[in-house]
């Protein structure tokens, strides 16, 4: 096992008889981006939810950089430099989008990773003009569309220096145009050297930025491999087509 | 010259900041506008419930764990100030400081435990430790007086008018500080926590931790209005303890504005002066107090004067920042 | 000996018990709405069945139905004119409702004053039973709380109106979809409640005091059996209601009279920090 990268091994979480990841098993390595893919109920969100410490795990490991996070709570797993986003958006909806982007920036590491003499302000001004929303930054939240929701969600999580980003379906509710300037900040992020993980139901435009996808289907690996692979695959094809029809695959752009 | 322009800028600049210190700088002129004193007495009595409510806020309306037992912090105070004035001597202006620690301690100690709770589960938990110590104080009468309460405090200062200007200093303390607060980029911290705790560990907030400092903070003041009270009135009694006085005292939030502090200051001045106005007719206050409660949760569910802050002008210019 | 009479005495505060938050666990389960007026409704249910019954010369049994009746119409409208209105905001509605309560205790005590009053006893003789003397209306009271609650259950269980209320209690929005009006399964529940209150209110008021102020203990006592039992639960809160009704009557034979009041609040305290879910584990359903 290396110091580096992310590691998870047999993670298992049960809710009151549901099986919602059985036997989870992977590891992604430091600057590397991979997706997560599965039909509706799969376990990807509760994948998310375990590795941010807003689950505990029943069982299983994972050790992000050599450090066991998995009694981890989810402040002290942002502190280790892991964000995320949440699917359905979280905004704080009485503060304006400045305010909100300010709570991150108040963060001990958004404190601690900036480089000296920058002000919180500064980085939660800086993170809005990442994600084009530095000319709302007055604007009460309550008042946004559903694509500056989402991105004010990754201007939140980068407000806090992350390292490794968890990104939850940031695609959806986006126009093509969001879309594209999207993928050009994730592709910013990876040039940074920061890791990502990201679930997506648009398999085209996941496809074009992630070289490695995993497939979980009833809280278990299906498959782990490039798209082309994924593509091929029987079983996932089977999950996707045989029992459940359509469900949760959105091929569009 | 520097940092004068500087608070100026501020103050002027945020209609709560110059509401509030344009209202206390009328309340320090009150004594020489009148020398009714039953109007004095009113007035301390405002003050009292204005640090319970403003301190109240500080908690539950910014960071939304609504407390149902503020009155355990206030009762603690209390009874804190009349055993450390009646047995070990200490004079009341030192027990000020005291009793805010020993509410302090006991908001902690309420605190670690409620913190995980929220809502209806919170309510319960707090009404019932404030139920418990009033329920204690009635078992323990031997030591508590009981129903009867501790007689025989000192006095805290020589006269109505030192009260007055004492608990009006507190008031102004307490308000300064509170204001400061929640203000600031803490207070934001805390309001984020209301709005969505998860996003805010998302962010990397340890939401634990700032509330069990507000519980802390909430109870300093508390405990600092009770051990006045106690010295005002030279007694203290299982009434300070009491389920009614905690609801009367987030009527009072409620009705002024959550999450603001001035709301909440204003509207204790205003319910505890037109509550002695309609006293010729009988002690009414419950009996305002819910009706005003349902009209403004029914019509200005964010208070009176939250909707009047924010029709104010800003002066200068125009702050940046939180 | 004094077993036997904890066995009776307890059953019979437990039947009260059980009658108050079965109630309020029904509030809660269907329109998720905790109603902390629902001890002021037992307090009004014993002040008009008292009014109408000694001041008024009504005979008995009507004048705890007349309190049922006008206890049910309030909460009919505090239902459609003030809870209707804020149920979305958990602190509005609980403040609101425990200010409202305090209000009638003002009302109440402007009105009669603030001396304790007495209802007459339906059954005013004395039974034996397994050898403990206890007051007929005390069984009485038992009996009714038994028989009101079984009623419920089969209602609930076993009619359309009561499939119509587990259809709302599980998910509301999915049965308005089935044509359920929901508001008006709110509004029946609140209204049922509120009776079996007022019931609890008209009988206990020959052996317990009345007095302004006699709904507020009780509300914090139901709210807590609920709470252990798991809110909206309503056989876990019979269960809880049984326990808060023998540990009160054990410590105030055992231990001491005063002391009866603070065991259930520090249990629930207890409780609540440590099972936030309550002693039976589920959070929401029946
Ligand atoms: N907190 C929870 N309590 C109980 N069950 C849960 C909880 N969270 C998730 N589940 C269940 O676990 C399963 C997996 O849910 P999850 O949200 O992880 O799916 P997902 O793959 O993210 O689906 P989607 O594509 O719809 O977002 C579902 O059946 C869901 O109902
Ligand atoms: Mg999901």
């Amino acid at each position: 096992m290396t110091k580096d990268g992310l590691e998870i091994r047999a993670v298992t979480k049960t809710f009151e008889g549901l099986t919602a990841l059985s036997d989870v098993t992977f590891s992604l390595e430091d600057g590397k981006i991979m997706g997560i893919i599965g039909p509706n109920g799969a376990g990807k969100t509760t994948l998310f939810n375990v590795i941010s410490g807003f689950l505990r795990a029943d069982q299983g490991q994972m050790v992000y950089h050599g450090k066991d996070i998995s009694s981890l709570k989810p402040h002290q797993v942002v502190d280790l430099g892991m964000a995320r986003t949440f699917q359905i958006v979280r905004p704080f909806k009485s503060m304006s989008v400045f305010e909100n982007t300010i709570v991150a920036a108040l963060s001990p590491r958004s404190r601690r990773s900036r480089p000296k003499g920058v002000k919180s302000d500064e980085t939660a001004m800086n993170v809005l003009g990442r994600v084009a929303l530095d000319h709302k930054r007055d604007e009460p939240v309550s008042n946004l569309p559903m694509g500056d929701l989402r991105r004010l969600e990754i201007a939140r999580a980068l407000a806090t220096y992350p390292q490794f980003i968890l990104l939850d379906e940031p695609f959806s509710g986006l126009s093509l145009k969001e879309m594209d300037a999207l993928a050009g900040l994730i592709r910013n992020l990876l040039d940074e050297k920061c890791t990502i993980l990201i679930i997506e139901h648009k398999l085209k435009i996941l496809m074009s930025l992630a070289p490695r996808i995993l497939v979980l289907d009833y809280g278990k690996v299906l498959a782990d491999g490039t798209p082309a692979e994924i593509a091929d695959n029987e079983s996932v094809i089977r999950a996707y087509l045989g029992r459940r029809g359509h469900a949760g695959v959105d091929t569009t752009n | 010259m520097n940092i004068v322009t500087r608070i100026w800028g501020t103050l002027i600049s945020r209609p709560p900041f110059y509401v509030m210190a344009i209202f206390l700088l009328f309340m320090l002129l009150v004594p020489f506008l009148t020398d009714d004193l039953y109007l004095i007495g009113v007035l301390v009595l405002a003050n009292v419930y204005a640090i319970f409510a403003s301190s109240w806020d500080i908690l539950s309306g910014y960071s939304g764990k609504e407390n149902f037992g503020h009155t355990l912090f206030i009762g603690a105070g209390a009874y804190g100030a009349a055993y450390l004035n009646l047995y070990l001597g200490v004079p009341p202006m030192l027990n000020l400081l005291l009793c805010g620690l020993i509410g302090a301690v006991f908001g902690v100690l309420i605190g670690i435990p409620c913190l995980p709770l929220v809502g209806p589960y919170l309510a319960l938990a707090t009404m019932a430790a404030a139920s418990i110590a009033e329920r204690l104080t009635m078992i323990l009468s031997k030591y508590t007086g009981g129903e009867e309460g501790l007689y025989g405090l000192d006095p805290i200062t020589d006269g109505p008018v030192g009260d007055y200007y004492l608990s009006l200093i507190l008031v102004i303390i307490t308000t300064i500080i509170l204001m400061a607060i929640g203000y600031s980029k803490q207070g934001l911290i805390l309001r984020s926590i209301k709005e969505d705790e998860t996003a805010s560990e998302a962010a990397g907030i340890n939401t634990t931790r700032y509330k069990l400092v507000a519980f802390a903070i909430s109870a300093f003041f508390a405990g600092m209005g009770g051990a006045f009270y106690a010295h005002y009135q030279m007694y203290t009694g299982p009434s300070s303890l009491s389920i009614i006085m905690a609801v009367t005292i987030i009527i009072v939030c409620m009705i002024g504005g959550m999450g603001t502090i001035v709301g909440p200051v204003l509207a204790a001045y205003m319910l505890t002066v037109s509550n002695e106005f309609l006293r010729s007719i009988g002690d009414l206050r419950l009996l305002v107090y819910t009706g005003l409660l349902v009209v403004i949760v029914l019509f200005l569910p964010r208070g009176v004067f939250t909707v009047i802050l924010e029709r104010l002008p800003r002066f200068g210019q125009k702050s940046r920042g939180v | 000996m004094v077993a036997l009479e904890i066995l009776i005495y307890g059953a019979v505060l437990s039947g009260i018990y059980a009658l108050l938050a079965v109630g309020f666990a029904l509030i809660f389960g269907v329109a998720r709405v905790i109603n902390l007026t629902h001890g002021a409704f037992y307090m009004l249910g014993a002040y008009i069945t008292y009014a109408l019954s000694v001041l008024l010369n009504v005979p008995l049994i009507l004048s705890i139905i007349g309190g049922m009746a006008i206890v049910f119409l309030l909460a009919i409208c505090l239902d459609r004119f003030i809870i209707e209105r804020i149920r979305t905001t958990m602190i509005n509605v609980l403040i609101t409702t425990l200010a409202l309560s305090l209000f009638a205790d003002q009302v109440i005590l402007q009105i009669f004053g603030p001396d304790n009053r007495n209802i007459p006893a339906v059954i005013s003789d004395r039974v034996t039973l397994l050898g403990v003397d206890i007051a007929g209306q005390r069984l009485l009271s038992l009996i009714i709380s038994v028989a009101v609650i079984a009623t419920l259950w089969l209602i609930i269980t076993r009619t359309r109106m009561g499939n119509a209320l587990l259809a709302t209690a599980q998910d509301p929005e999915a049965a308005q979809l089935m044509g359920i009006n929901t508001g008006r399964m709110f509004m029946i529940t609140m209204g049922i409640a509120a009776m079996m209150a007022a019931l609890a209110g008209g009988i206990v008021g020959s052996f317990l005091t009345v007095a302004p102020e006699m709904g507020m203990l009780p509300i914090i006592k139901a709210f807590s059996i609920v709470i252990l039992g798991g809110l909206g639960s309503i056989g876990g809160s019979i269960i809880a209601a049984l326990l808060i009704g023998y540990l009160e009557t054990i410590v105030a034979y055992l231990i001491s009279f005063n002391a009866t009041e603070l065991v259930p609040l520090v249990v629930i305290f207890i409780t609540l920090i440590f099972r936030p879910a309550g002693i039976f584990g589920k959070r929401r359903g029946f």
